[in-house]
């Protein structure tokens, strides 16, 4: 969610609730001011009526209003107490209102009212009063009052969410930018990211922050390719020693058959170092990207290629190779894209057993190797960890690592599984 | 052939250097930068092996002073980087080719030879050893005046046998040459002694004398001795 949109519904749902709020406080607080003046009109009344008792001693005549009813009733002497109640008021139609009274039968209607109970006394006879007055002018009153209210508030809730969404957009607009300068480094290449000014000092910050980070982040990255690549030569050369020196020995000739064991073992264990030397290189280059040389490869060619390739191989593990391969252009560093063919093929061969079967399939969606071999289900989460090697592999145990390594670099997945007979590996593109 | 071996390894420099000794050719070293670069103002070479690490200096540097002295002597890269960028960037400065260490000496010699047979270029192309006639253009191989049909790698096979002529050329050397080293089948070179036997086989039947000895098990030998 955007911080705009984000910030819009905290804002909203604030206004709201506050308004719904104020609107009840407003309502409350109106409607309590016109009840006063009401029962203030009431008062009056009862005065009127009170002092016409007092001066001409009986009940006063009771007149027709349109907004005030007085009934007088003959109550038990000093039963009943003095109060404001709420209460109906019932309207009778007037001739006006003749339209009325055709599509309403009866002769008026409720409406909401206030009232308030009193008593007076007439000589010996005690009177129960009861004075209502109609409320809807009062309510009408009130209604409109909050409309007006709730109207203004709301748009003011417009203007301020509209002016919002411009001003936020100028406002956050050199955040985009660093966002977009951010998307577009590329640790690898040389372009720095620009220093600009903006008048936020929260964006100033950022920016310097990111343009340090970049800078740092740069200067360790080329640290660390000067350390891969003093890494490699300082292994490289006594490696590389060793193995002129075995050379060397075995042209002097006149070995028993125990000593060209022993060397034969030195030169798969030296033969064995140096590889996983490479591995631990190339996947050290992987994992920092050091290797984003990218080409228009045609897989199909490059597979076809690496079959052949194979094929002594296969030959001699009397192996049953099939394949079924369509085009599919991918666009990858080819050194990496053969690299990962190899690993997977050299798998299949190495986990096999003698005459089992391959089955290499390539479509638009994905690159298939499938084996014979163990007949149990591997560790589809294991096998891909470093070092980690099935009893009797003659690997370096990196192989599916920088594999997976390679897939992820290029945005594929790479996943196992178990179908049938067949160990399966499958590169998603 | 005149060979000038600049590697500040010792051990590597040595072996490199006694590897090459013998059968008519005349090796000298330099292991530091200095040296290297007033033995090559000095002296011409057929073939310059160069390390890119030297005490005192780049080996590309050494490139650029030959290159910009016009020298035409031939230039074999060695390095400890297996990084692209430097493959190419050496390439690029004029070197002939680009082997990265750790290598096998009958690698480096199959290498060197293909330089000075390019450089040596004399008109034909052909490559003699006793009775054994090799047109590197055409890529056919000929005993006496009958030819012989060789597969890619067979063909392959035959040139660094001859360029390590006399040498005990081991199994590992040959799969490595043969399938590069991305192919890593270790302990299983059965299918290499097929490609021998293939080869032995058809250069016998074309009437050539059996120059491929088996050495111990260890490898095999190429030698009319």
């Amino acid at each position: 969610m955007k911080l705009q949109t984000r910030y819009n519904y905290v804002n909203l749902a604030t206004t709201i609730v506050v308004l719904l709020i104020t609107g009840v406080i407003y309502y409350q607080a109106i409607s309590w001011i016109l009840t006063r003046q009401k029962d203030k009109d009431l008062k009056v009344e009862e005065q009127e009526v009170f002092e016409y008792v007092g001066l001409n001693h009986h009940l006063p005549q009771i007149f027709e209003s349109n907004d005030q009813q007085i009934t007088f009733t003959e109550a038990k002497p000093g039963s009943i107490q003095r109060e404001f109640i709420n209460t109906d008021y019932f309207k009778k139609w007037g001739k006006d209102d003749r339209h009325k009274n055709h599509r309403h039968k009866g002769a008026g209607e409720y409406e909401s009212g206030r009232g308030l109970i009193s008593s007076v006394t007439v000589g010996d006879k005690y009177y129960k009063i009861l004075i209502v007055e109609s409320k809807v002018e009062t309510e009408d009153l009130i209604r409109l009052i909050f409309t007006i209210t709730i109207g203004v508030i709301l748009l003011l809730l417009l203007v301020l969410l509209i002016t919002n969404r411009f001003i936020l957009n100028r406002l956050w607009k050199p955040f985009y930018n660093i966002m977009k300068e951010l998307r577009l480094f590329n640790i690898a290449d040389s372009r720095e990211i620009p220093k600009v000014t903006t008048a936020i000092d929260e964006f100033d910050e950022l920016n310097l922050v990111v343009v340090d980070m970049a800078a740092k982040a740069k200067h360790d990255y080329k640290d660390l390719k000067t350390f891969t690549e003093n890494a490699s030569h300082e292994l490289m050369t006594p490696i590389a020693v060793i193995n002129s020196k075995l050379d060397t020995l075995i042209q002097t000739e006149n070995f028993s058959e125990r000593q060209s064991k022993l060397l034969n073992d030195l030169y798969s264990a030296v033969s064995r170092l140096n590889r996983l030397n490479q591995s631990l290189l190339l996947l050290v280059k992987i994992e920092n990207r050091l290797l984003h040389e990218r080409k228009q490869i045609n897989l199909r060619a490059l597979v076809e290629e690496m079959i052949t390739q194979f094929e002594e191989i296969f030959h001699d593990k009397e192996l049953k190779v099939t394949y079924q391969l369509e085009d599919k252009e991918i666009y990858a560093s080819p050194y990496l894209t053969e690299v990962l063919l190899s690993n997977l093929i050299s798998n299949a061969i190495r986990h096999n057993y003698k005459s089992g079967e391959i089955v290499i399939g390539l479509n638009a969606e994905s690159l298939v190797v499938k084996n014979t071999g163990n007949d149990d289900e591997l560790n589809g989460e294991k096998i891909f960890a470093r070092f980690h090697k099935s009893s009797g592999s003659e690997g370096s145990g990196l192989g599916l690592t920088i594999s997976k390594q390679i897939c992820e670099n290029f945005g594929f997945s790479l996943k196992y599984s178990f179908e049938g007979v067949y160990h399966t590996f499958r590169v998603e593109f | 052939m005149k060979i000038l071996i600049i590697e500040d390894e010792e051990g590597l420099r040595e072996s490199i250097e006694e590897y090459f000794t013998g059968d008519g050719n005349v090796c000298e070293t330099a292991a530091t930068y200095p040296t290297a670069l007033s033995k090559i103002n000095m002296y011409r070479y057929d073939c310059i092996l160069l390390d890119i690490t030297l005490p005192g200096g780049s080996g590309m540097d050494i490139l650029k002073t030959l290159k910009a002295n016009n020298h035409p002597d031939g230039v074999l890269i060695l390095s400890a980087k297996n990084s692209l960028d430097d493959r190419l960037d050496g390439l690029n400065l004029g070197a002939d080719d680009y082997l990265v260490k750790p290598f096998h000496l009958s690698e480096l010699k199959a290498r060197v030879s293909a330089i000075i047979r390019r450089k040596t270029f004399d008109g034909s192309n052909l490559l003699l050893f006793n009775e054994l006639t090799i047109d590197l253009l055409a890529k056919e191989v000929k005993v006496g005046s009958t030819l012989v049909k060789l597969t890619r790698k067979e063909y392959s096979l035959l040139l660094y046998f001859i360029a390590n002529k006399g040498k005990v050329v081991s199994k590992n050397a040959i799969a490595e040459h043969l399938w590069g080293d991305g192919i890593d089948m270790a302990n299983n070179f059965d299918f290499i002694y097929s490609h021998i036997k293939n080869l032995r086989k058809k250069l016998m039947e074309a009437g050539c004398r059996d120059y491929i000895q088996a050495a111990y098990g260890m490898g095999y030998k190429f030698t009319d001795q």
